[in-house]
């Protein structure tokens, strides 16, 4: 390379990182709730796209949907890793917060169960669910999100409601998984074949993945709602958030049991476990605005 | 090779000729290369491909007589063969664009008398081949053929014109497929011994089906039927025993009253573990109970239900052929472009269109 041409290149290169510098630095000071804006965009994006892949007949559309909910993904969790950072808990200190991580482990979920089933096509149904919970979430975020310093609040509290709002994303998938279920079983069933009959995975599939991932989703929302009682309680009791929990987790061991025992069709068993989540998204809310000892203090 | 070749073709097919006709020139494989030789001197062709299927036989040449291919077409047909009929007005003949056109379509099953069946390309992809390897193809047809494949892959790939089973065998298949997926894990009951469900059993073994368990009334017609099919004979009194083990039942018997009645069905589900059970009632008048659809984990098709999804998937192939021709419209475009920069001729309209005249 000639002296005149890195001469040419030195001011380029300066530019270049002059402008880095200011995007960093731009990224470092945008508030946190932006990226859970972006994501929020992004899953709308995803629902868009993944409903018109359903009804199109392009086989690759699948990937995009599967790509735009990994990169909504990836927003997502930059919007919770730097709300810990900033109140140096598990960012589930709110009710704002607490419905971003809701939705964030439903997108783990399916990111998970979705290449391991060769299910991707369920992401045209998360995303949805997901753009519908944080869009819920940021409307009402000036009134509720106030972050702040906490105060120590334990393993045994943070472990509990990450991995009880864990289970509850997994159950989500379950529940969707049952959906699409229904989807294709009313398909088979009146014999009226749609654009999705092609798009949609085989009954068969969708049981396998609907029970397994509603077995998990219990087994982890037991372990969360179990740990519960080992939390010290300076106030009185929670009842309306234990009824709550005790009635979802009922509600659960009933479904997986009668499950076991081979007592329940597939068709029931999808329908209940649809049933169980959308009680949970109608209740979820009210729940834990009634709730009192799940509202974490303030500092000062 | 000549820079001022035409590229042209012509032949039969199902359209206008009937099987009477088309099974008298039809050309075995073995046939082939010798038949090869011969057309392209009668014919008059520097380059040929000769493509004899079932529903079609037809030539596609390189040539600078392309009235003289024209010409001899059909008294080649009738001297090769030994027949007296005159082909000549049952014969299409095309040149230049018109005949690339025809060639993607075809290629891409869009002129095939089941739209969008994909055993077309295969057996074009097979002429070219043997054409090529007895030397009768040059730049001309190399390039065509293989920009045809091309075509046809990005039609198939971008429209539903092959989606959908269009017959009652291979709807009950994909049906199969939807309801269990991989059908290897699954045993399958053929009830009456009829040609439609032996043709139904005899698909689904195609698609790793293990075995099959056959159920007449007559005992050893079940027993030819299980040993063709390297399967199992069941005795009629036995066969609701052995229902519970079976996935798909295959129902084409001769009653004129319901083999299995809901009530009946009923009483077997409470003794099978549980899992889906497709039931296929190919027999007029029925042999399972309609209402049987109604119970959890059970789908029911009738023979009217299955041809009536092949029509629908035959319809909806029908209406992807329009978007179909859209998208080979810019391959036949870049061959022609090709074509014409080969000879240099330039077009009426100033494109270059090489030196074709239709």
């Amino acid at each position: 390379m000639s002296g005149m041409q890195i001469a040419c290149l030195a001011p380029c290169g300066t530019l270049l990182f002059k402008y880095v510098k200011i995007i960093l630095k731009s990224f470092h000071s945008m508030h946190d709730r932006l990226w859970l804006f972006l994501a929020t965009l992004g899953y709308l994006a995803s629902a868009g796209w993944g409903l018109y892949a359903l009804g199109s007949k392009r086989p690759a559309s699948n990937f995009w949907t599967f790509l735009l909910i990994g990169t909504a993904f990836a927003l997502h969790t930059v919007f919770l890793e730097q709300r810990g950072a900033a109140i140096q808990h598990c960012p589930i200190t709110n009710l704002f917060e607490t419905l971003a991580f809701f939705s964030w482990s439903l997108v783990l979920t399916y990111l998970v169960v979705g290449p391991a089933y060769r299910m991707s096509i369920l992401g045209a149904f998360t995303a949805p669910v997901v753009f519908l919970i944080n869009f819920f979430a940021l409307a009402a975020a000036a009134q509720i999100d106030l972050p702040g310093t906490m105060p120590h609040l334990g393993w045994q509290l943070e472990l509990h409601a990450t991995l009880a709002l864990l289970g509850l994303g997994v159950l989500g998938v379950a529940a969707l998984a049952g959906m699409t279920y229904l989807i294709q079983e009313r398909q088979l069933k009146r014999h009226a074949l749609t654009s999705w009959f092609y798009s949609l995975p085989n009954v068969g599939c969708l049981e396998l993945v609907q029970q397994q991932v509603l077995v998990w989703g219990f087994i982890i929302f037991t372990a969360g709602a179990f740990l519960g009682f080992f939390i010290p309680h300076q106030n009185s009791e929670d009842w309306v958030k234990i009824v709550w929990s005790a009635v979802v987790w009922s509600l659960y061991a009933i479904l997986v049991v009668v499950l076991g025992l081979g007592r329940l069709s597939h068709k029931k068993t999808a329908l209940l476990s649809v049933a169980g989540y959308v009680f949970i998204l109608l209740t979820f809310w009210g729940i834990n605005s009634l709730s009192e000892a799940h509202v974490f203090p303030h500092e000062g | 090779m000549s820079a001022n070749a035409n590229i042209i073709c012509g032949g039969l097919t199902f359209e206008g000729v009937p099987v009477e006709l088309r099974e008298k020139v039809a050309f075995r494989d073995a046939q082939l290369p010798a038949a090869l030789v011969e057309m392209r001197e009668s014919l008059g062709l520097r380059e040929a491909v000769l493509v004899s299927t079932c529903n079609r036989v037809e030539y596609f040449g390189a040539t600078e007589q392309p009235e003289r291919a024209e010409a001899a077409w059909p008294d080649f047909l009738r001297r090769y063969h030994g027949v007296k009929e005159d082909f000549a007005p049952l014969s299409f003949q095309l040149r230049g664009t018109p005949c690339v056109e025809h060639l993607y379509s075809v290629a891409s099953g869009l002129k095939s008398m089941v739209v969008g069946e994909t055993e077309i390309l295969g057996q074009l992809k097979d002429a070219y081949d043997a054409a090529k390897t007895h030397g009768q193809t040059g730049k001309w047809l190399n390039r065509l053929f293989q920009s045809s494949f091309a075509a046809a892959k990005s039609v198939r790939s971008r429209t539903g014109i092959t989606r959908g089973s269009v017959s009652v065998g291979s709807v009950s298949i994909e049906l199969a497929e939807k309801i269990f997926g991989d059908l290897k894990g699954c045993r399958v009951m053929v009830i009456g011994a009829g040609d439609t469900s032996e043709r139904t059993a005899r698909s689904l073994l195609g698609r790793g089906v293990p075995s099959i368990l056959v159920a007449n009334r007559t005992f050893e017609r079940a027993a030819t039927l299980a040993g063709e099919l390297g399967g199992e004979a069941v005795r009629w009194e036995e066969w609701e025993e052995r229902a519970l083990e079976v996935d798909i039942m295959i129902s084409s018997t001769s009653a004129p009253h319901y083999v299995l009645t809901r009530e009946k069905l009923e009483a077997l589900l409470k003794r099978r573990e549980r899992r889906a059970l497709f039931l296929i009632d190919l027999a007029v008048p029925r042999d399972f109970e309609p209402s049987i659809n109604l119970l959890d984990d059970v789908f029911l098709y009738d023979i009217d239900d299955l041809q009536s999804i092949a029509h629908a998937h035959l319809r909806e192939r029908q209406t992807e052929i329009t978007r179909s021709m859209e998208i080979l419209q810019p391959h036949v475009e870049r061959y022609m472009e090709w074509a014409g920069r080969q000879t240099g001729k330039t077009g009426p309209d100033g494109v270059r269109t090489g030196w074709v005249a239709v």
